[in-house]
């Protein structure tokens, strides 16, 4: 049976995307300025960035950089905030430098990071590379941490080694919150990207984007925003559909428990 | 105050020495002081011997934080003493090991596998084939009354299910020395009885050694050869008491009989007087 109630959730997003368009239209057409496009106009100048071949290989050259900068750091990151989470030394040795890098803007340390590796692929990847770092290994230490001890006795118990343990206990067990934290990263991962695209402007997203700006293509402007929004929503809502499936033992299938003793 | 003799080994140890092979655990004037802050130590454990033979059922019963929980880690290998020592079958217990089985008031289930998914992993980490260790587990699964049950994740179980499915998992690694930490604690008094009765008629079967803490003294009468009373802060052996009852032990006739009533009177006495003299801590 689907109810109204449920037509009604579906249908709800859908009219939340449209009212946005509209009241920007509104606006747009309010406003009667350069600067801001329409919404109808924005969304004309979408077709032709992604058509245009420069532009769709800039946008690819994005994507990989943060496919590679956010697998390398979920590879690091993960196994280090489970140690950190299970041993007071190792967190003792790394918990002030990570409060140290934490409130600083991986941004800002660009013109740092172009200074001794250039403006090309591997300083624009580092960058993404730190963003995602630290909300992953937070996420993989508080996770670690909250692992019940007893849980692991009884892998103990059954023969597993510590280092099974971690692997095989620790792991697992904190996956939920480590997937919590490479979710947040993903995001960062995206916003990194184009800022580091507009510290060193070369190639990618963000640079079509500012080179609009300069030019004065406001309506290529808005697309390239529309255009990237798409993309983190589109991510996101992959990576919570893959997330959702490996953890699905976490969270309640039925309203409750089966009960009989 | 009156300071008390440190006899409590003698006591604790009435006759097991005359026959060391059938020793399956040997506490030895063990000892544990926990650090509670940088000043203050806390003596958890005060000089505690004890010997459990092959295939008893001996419950540690005392009165919460008399340290009953702690002894069960030591012999689990979880927690070294901070004196003395504790052997199985002859061997100093310096780690866990497959030998002796924990089972938790916490259930601690891996709530990423399955029922089967849990009761199969002792078996496939010991190196059992899988289709062996998956008909052994679903039979084991089975024995306490969890058939149907197999692909369901711990989270979708209630209490008295998810215990099930512990120990279970811990009898399918076939340890020598099932130690059970107050493992019926959390769940309510009717479950409870139902699983002390299934405990019982698994135990009747192979006759394994247990160790059960609990604070329960009806569970403690009924399901054991031998009670150890420990008193509080700090945790020593006050008495060892053997219970001298028929089996196999039936609830309903147990509660009728004279002799299962004495032994709760006695030992609740004894309670008492330890929960008067403990306020000293």
């Amino acid at each position: 049976m689907t109810s109204s109630a449920a037509i009604g959730r579906r249908v709800a997003p859908l009219l939340a995307c449209i009212g946005l368009l509209a009241a920007w239209q509104v606006a747009a057409l309010a406003l009667k300025n350069d600067s801001f496009p329409t919404a109808l106009e924005a969304m004309r100048a979408v077709p032709a960035i992604l058509g245009d071949k420069e532009a769709l290989i800039n946008i690819l050259a994005s994507l990989r950089r943060m496919a590679i900068g956010f697998a390398a750091a979920v590879a690091v990151s993960i196994p280090l905030g489970l140690l950190m989470g299970r041993s007071r030394t190792v967190a003792a040795f790394f918990n002030p430098l990570l409060m140290v890098i934490y409130p600083v803007p991986k941004a800002a340390l660009m013109p740092i990071i172009m200074l001794w590796l250039g403006v090309g692929d591997i300083a624009k990847t580092l960058v993404i590379f730190l963003g995602v770092s630290l909300p992953v290994i937070y996420h993989s230490f508080e996770g670690a941490k909250a692992v019940e001890e007893k849980m692991l006795w009884s892998g103990a118990a059954m023969g597993l080694s510590a280092a099974q343990c971690l692997v095989r206990i620790v792991l697992p067990a904190a996956l939920p919150e480590i997937l919590t934290g490479c979710r947040t990263g993903l995001v960062l991962a995206l916003i990194t990207m184009i800022t580091s695209e507009m510290i060193a402007r070369q190639s990618g997203a963000g640079n079509i984007l500012f080179n609009a700006l300069d030019m004065g293509q406001y309506d290529t402007v808005f697309a390239m925003i529309i255009i990237v929004g798409a993309m983190g929503i589109g991510l996101d809502a992959a990576f919570e559909k893959v997330r959702a499936r490996l953890v699905r033992w976490s969270e309640p299938q039925f309203d409750m428990p089966l009960s009989f003793s | 105050m009156k300071v008390l003799p440190s006899r409590s080994s003698e006591v604790a140890t009435p006759g097991p020495a005359r026959q060391p092979a059938t020793a399956m655990i040997e506490i030895d004037h063990v000892s544990q002081v926990f650090q509670t802050s940088a000043r203050k130590d806390h003596l958890a454990l005060s000089d505690i011997s004890l010997t459990i033979e092959d295939g008893a059922f001996v419950s540690i019963l005392g009165p919460s934080g008399c340290g009953k929980s702690t002894l069960l880690y030591i012999v689990g290998g979880f927690v070294s003493p901070t004196s003395g020592s504790a052997k199985v079958k002859g061997k100093t217990i310096t780690a866990p090991g497959p030998d002796r089985g924990p089972v938790f008031q916490e259930f601690a289930l891996f709530p990423w596998k399955t029922v089967l998914g849990n009761v199969m992993y002792g078996p496939r980490q010991q190196g059992v084939r899988a289709t062996e260790a998956e008909a052994q587990s679903r039979a084991l699964i089975e024995m306490v009354g969890l058939k149907g049950y197999e692909n369901f994740f711990p989270k979708e179980l209630s209490g008295g299910m998810k215990q099930r499915v512990a120990l279970a998992r811990t009898l399918a690694y076939h340890p020598e020395v099932l130690l059970m930490d107050e493992p019926f604690g959390a769940l309510d008094a009717h479950t409870r009885t139902r699983l002390q009765n299934d405990l019982l008629n698994i135990w009747e079967r192979d006759r394994k050694t247990v160790l059960f803490v609990t604070h329960s003294v009806d569970e403690a009468v009924f399901l054991s050869d031998k009670v150890v009373m420990m008193s509080r802060s700090p945790g020593r052996i006050r008495q060892v008491i053997d219970i001298d009852l028929p089996r196999p032990r039936r609830r309903t006739e147990l509660l009728l009989d004279p002799r299962y009533q004495k032994y709760v009177v006695d030992i609740e006495r004894m309670f008492d007087d330890i929960d008067e003299a403990g306020v000293n801590p």
